[in-house]
């Protein structure tokens, strides 16, 4: 037992370190129902998953390109989207619109708190909206100096780029926060 | 939790329903076509049809051709996705907003697949108000919303117990506002009657002994009340918050983990406290104050109606500025409390990780970083503390002003010889009482709301039903210990089922290893069976009858549990073990804690079984709680015994001699047991392994290596290593 077993565990921790680059060669195409299929070194993958590795400080690099179901598992990593084909890039794009949803606030037009919750209105660059943060909480986190992230009662993300191109008036609604 | 949305007549008019469908859920889609928030576009399902219209497109699949439908999480929100001639097709894409809704709404569709015409409800509440957006704190209705007969009857309900207290309260204040206002009368006459007149030394006297005892008695008058007010609140918030805890053991698990761990115990102790602090602070001056005010009011117009009309024009702005100061030196001390926060979370981080910090050599690193932080709270305080400094001098100033003002124009009056100088006096100490009482006045919405939101959360709490055994439906039972699981399934939130259709039938006396991978289902299982949670759907039966059909009592009586994580209640040894059965001998205990290989290490301890253990008391290690938990799960003699990583923080040898324990006791009982060392379970009788969330194999230990399957892997692993 002990000499199969062994090969086994040998090829899995081989496939654990590995790390397979996905690149031009390899091409994605769009399914019938909105999602992305993949051929990669002669294997055909019916739907594929996209995640960031750092979503934060390098969304366009470092994408990790994973089966759906089967554990998930990594078939490759995209180092840079822009070394991809043009149309590779406008699929992958959409799928990471598809499973990441952040809006980036633009304009912030009122923040007003009441009791423990503040209610931000605020246009952000899918559109207006409201939502409403619990004070309580961290909804705020800090990203760098000038970054954030707000998260909202329902979990949602938001995110300003960049605090000093708000406005003072907008900053000093933002100052309990900051 | 709405899975029925009122829908826009345009949308309504495009849905044909055939004889016989019916809409089963309709629920809002806010993310359009261009990943933009929408804010028409809706997900309809009806008996036949499963609808998207999508910022004014609409696409329709027959549920017939679908054979699964799934809410998939992405970030920050999630998607519907259909499976439709083999092929996965995205359905909507909506934000986290409605993740919960939709994970109700694949269930819902797959019942409809399944051919089955069983409408899915979800018991979870709104987090937004759809009537005013306002955030619902955790409660069924919205607070603000309720209306405030709502508020008031929850208030009446609260305070009927203490109608006496209340109304030795009211006198108390009635008095408090009678001694208030007559003081500044007194004063008047002493000034007109007395120094202007040049009365007599007699009735200067008269006037002084009655301001002394006016003075004296407002003292005694507002300790008093005080006393009475700062009683009814503790006694107030003692009742509520035994209510509540009652309640909180009462209510299934699953209320509990519902809420944001930390909420029930705020509402417990926050919650309650701010009632007694609302009794104690501004309940107790509620009555006095108005009543003054409104007699304040009254005196002032009597005493001069135009000086009068004209000072009640310099308040409300004054007011206003005071209170506008007041909210903006809240504000500023709130961010210098968040910066203290960031400081004393960085500082116990560094502290916490100090033997990471020093074996890497980051201290001055650590240090830099810290100096930064430490550096911004120092300049927010220095400015905070300015702005403390001047508001105090701001305020009386403007209070001031007014009086000012009084004093120029009732000066005038005096001079003209319309108002004597007594009633001046008066009039000053009057408006000064106004300002006071106004200002209090001011901020009584904001307490009276937070009061609200607290009695809501109370009441929210209280009011929910917790589910009472009907003593005509279940039954004591002797257990002998068959185990059937029939079709269980289960998952903490609605939208992941952490184990599905589990089946299997474990025979009395049996020993069931359960093995899997971290998060496959293994410990929800077991939640499962010591009755934490009833299963979504599916039963467990025990002797062929249905587990909820059991009492509680019997089942749980009859049950043994050693978890990973142990938990010793403040107290002495003894008394933990005597937990499960409160009534057993000394001697009976001793047995436990031989059996359980605790007898040794508890004799050599100086205070021996009275070893006080728990949050502040003796330091056991791991394997000797471990093992004083063992002692409590054996006490009762149960028929069914649950082990969940039972040895796993103990030393081999000790590992091994409460094995050998276990196996001498574990032979008549049904047993489950949970464990990553595979060794430990070499024992029993059977192996069930948990794989993604349903059982992947079971069966003995040599018919699952011969499958070779997930156990023959597991094994091999952990004989190599």
């Amino acid at each position: 037992m002990a000499e199969d077993t062994l090969n086994i565990y040998e090829k899995k921790a081989a496939e654990m370190t590995a790390t397979n680059m996905i690149t031009r060669e390899d091409t994605f195409a769009k399914t019938k129902g909105g999602f992305l299929s993949l051929d990669c070194k002669g294997t055909h993958y019916d739907r594929v998953r996209v995640s960031r590795l750092f979503p934060f400080s390098d969304a366009d690099r470092y994408l990790s390109i994973r089966e759906y179901g089967n554990g998930d598992k990594e078939i490759g990593i995209i180092e840079d989207l822009a070394s991809m084909s043009e149309e590779s890039q406008k699929l992958i794009r959409e799928q990471l619109e598809l499973y990441y949803f952040t809006p980036v606030i633009s304009r912030i037009m009122s923040i007003k708190d009441e009791y423990g919750y503040a209610y931000f209105h605020v246009m952000t660059d899918k559109g207006e909206c409201r939502f409403a943060i619990n004070m309580g909480a961290s909804a705020v986190a800090k990203l760098s100096d000038t970054r954030l992230i707000i998260q909202d009662v329902d979990e949602n993300r938001f995110e300003i780029k960049d605090v000093d191109q708000l406005t003072k008036k907008e900053r000093r609604m933002l100052d309990l926060f900051l | 939790m709405n899975l029925v949305f009122e829908l826009p007549q345009k949308i309504r008019d495009e849905i044909e329903l055939t004889g016989g469908e019916s809409i089963y859920y309709a629920v809002p889609i806010d993310i359009g076509a261009g990943g933009n928030w929408s804010t028409d576009s809706f997900c309809v399902v009806t008996t036949d049809k499963l609808y998207t219209f999508i910022d004014g497109e609409k696409i329709s699949h027959e549920i017939n051709e679908l054979t699964k439908a799934t809410a998939e999480a992405g970030v920050g929100g999630g998607m519907l996705v259909v499976k439709k001639g083999g092929e996965d097709v995205l359905v909507a894409h909506y934000s986290s907003a409605h993740m919960s809704r939709y994970a109700y709404i694949a269930r819902g569709i797959n019942i409809l697949i399944s051919g089955r015409y069983e409408k899915v409800e979800s018991p979870e509440y709104e987090k937004m108000c759809p009537h005013c957006g306002r955030v619902i704190p955790g409660t069924k209705t919205c607070p603000h919303c309720s209306g405030n007969g709502g508020f008031f009857k929850i208030l009446g309900k609260t305070i009927r117990p203490y109608k006496k207290d209340l109304a030795w309260i009211s006198f108390l204040m009635v008095m408090v506002a009678v001694t208030t206002l007559l003081n500044p009368e007194v004063q008047k006459r002493l000034i007109n009657d007395v120094l202007e007149k040049n009365g007599s030394l007699r009735t200067a006297l008269v006037f002084l002994i009655l301001m002394f005892t006016l003075s004296v008695a407002i003292v005694l008058i507002n300790i008093g009340k005080s006393i009475a007010t700062a009683k009814l609140g503790s006694k107030l918030s003692a009742d509520l918050r035994r209510d509540l805890f009652e309640k909180c053991q009462r209510l299934p698990l699953s209320f509990i983990n519902e809420r944001r761990p930390g909420e029930l115990l705020n509402r417990i102790t926050d919650d309650t406290r701010f009632v007694a602090e609302f009794t104690s602070d501004v309940f107790c001056n509620l009555f006095a104050v108005f009543f003054i005010f409104i007699w304040d009011v009254f005196y002032m117009l009597v005493l001069d109606w135009k000086l009068a009309l004209l000072t009640f024009t310099v308040v409300p702005p004054v007011t206003f500025f005071m209170l506008y100061l007041r909210k903006t030196i809240s504000r500023v001390f709130r961010v210098q409390n968040k910066k203290n926060d960031d400081v004393a979370s960085d500082l116990q981080d560094v502290i916490s990780g100090m033997r990471i910090v020093k074996s890497y050599g980051k201290e001055e690193q650590e240090a830099e970083r810290f100096k930064v932080l430490s550096g911004q709270f120092a300049d927010i305080q220095k400015r905070n503390e300015r702005f403390w400094g001047m508001f105090d001098f701001v305020l009386s100033f403007c209070m001031g002003l007014g009086v000012v003002i009084v004093v120029y124009f009732g000066g005038s009056e005096v001079i003209a010889e319309k108002m004597s100088y007594g009633e001046l006096y008066q009039f000053i100490a009057y408006t000064l009482l106004l300002f006071q009482y106004v200002g209090w006045l001011g901020r009584l919405p904001r307490e009276l709301s937070k009061l609200k939101s607290s009695l809501e959360r109370i009441y929210d709490v209280l009011s929910q039903e917790a589910p009472e055994e009907d003593p005509g439906k279940v039954r004591d039972i002797n257990i002998k210990g068959e185990i059937t699981f029939d079709h269980a399934t289960f998952g903490y939130k609605s939208y992941q089922p952490v184990i599905e259709d589990i089946n299997a039938v474990i025979k009395p006396g049996e020993m069931i290893g359960i093995v899997g991978a971290s998060g496959a289902g293994k410990s929800t299982l077991i939640n499962l069976l010591m009755r934490l949670y009833e299963t979504d759907d599916g039963s467990i039966l025990v002797d062929g009858v249905d587990m909820k059909d059991i009492s509680r009592k019997s089942y749980h009586s009859q049950l043994g549990v050693v978890l990973q994580e142990t938990f010793l209640f403040s107290g002495t040894i003894i008394d933990n073990i005597r937990f499960s059965k409160p009534d057993a001998s000394v001697d009976e205990i001793i047995h436990a804690a031989k059996l359980a290989n605790a007898h040794t290490f508890i004799s050599k301890l100086p205070d021996g079984y009275n070893t006080y253990v728990g949050e502040k008391g003796h330091t056991l290690s791991g394997g000797e709680r471990q093992r004083i938990a063992i002692a409590r799960a054996i006490l009762t003699d149960p028929k069914i015994l649950i082990l969940d990583e039972a040895t796993a923080s103990l030393d081999t040898e000790s590992e091994f001699m409460i094995q050998k324990a276990l196996d001498r006791l574990t032979s008549n009982k049904t047993t489950f047991a949970i464990a990553h060392r595979l060794s430990t379970l070499k024992n029993a009788d059977r192996i069930m392994v948990i794989d993604d969330h349903k059982i992947a194999e079971i069966g003995t230990h040599a018919e699952l290596l011969a499958k070779k399957g997930i156990y023959y892997s597991l094994c091999a692993a952990q004989n190599l290593s």
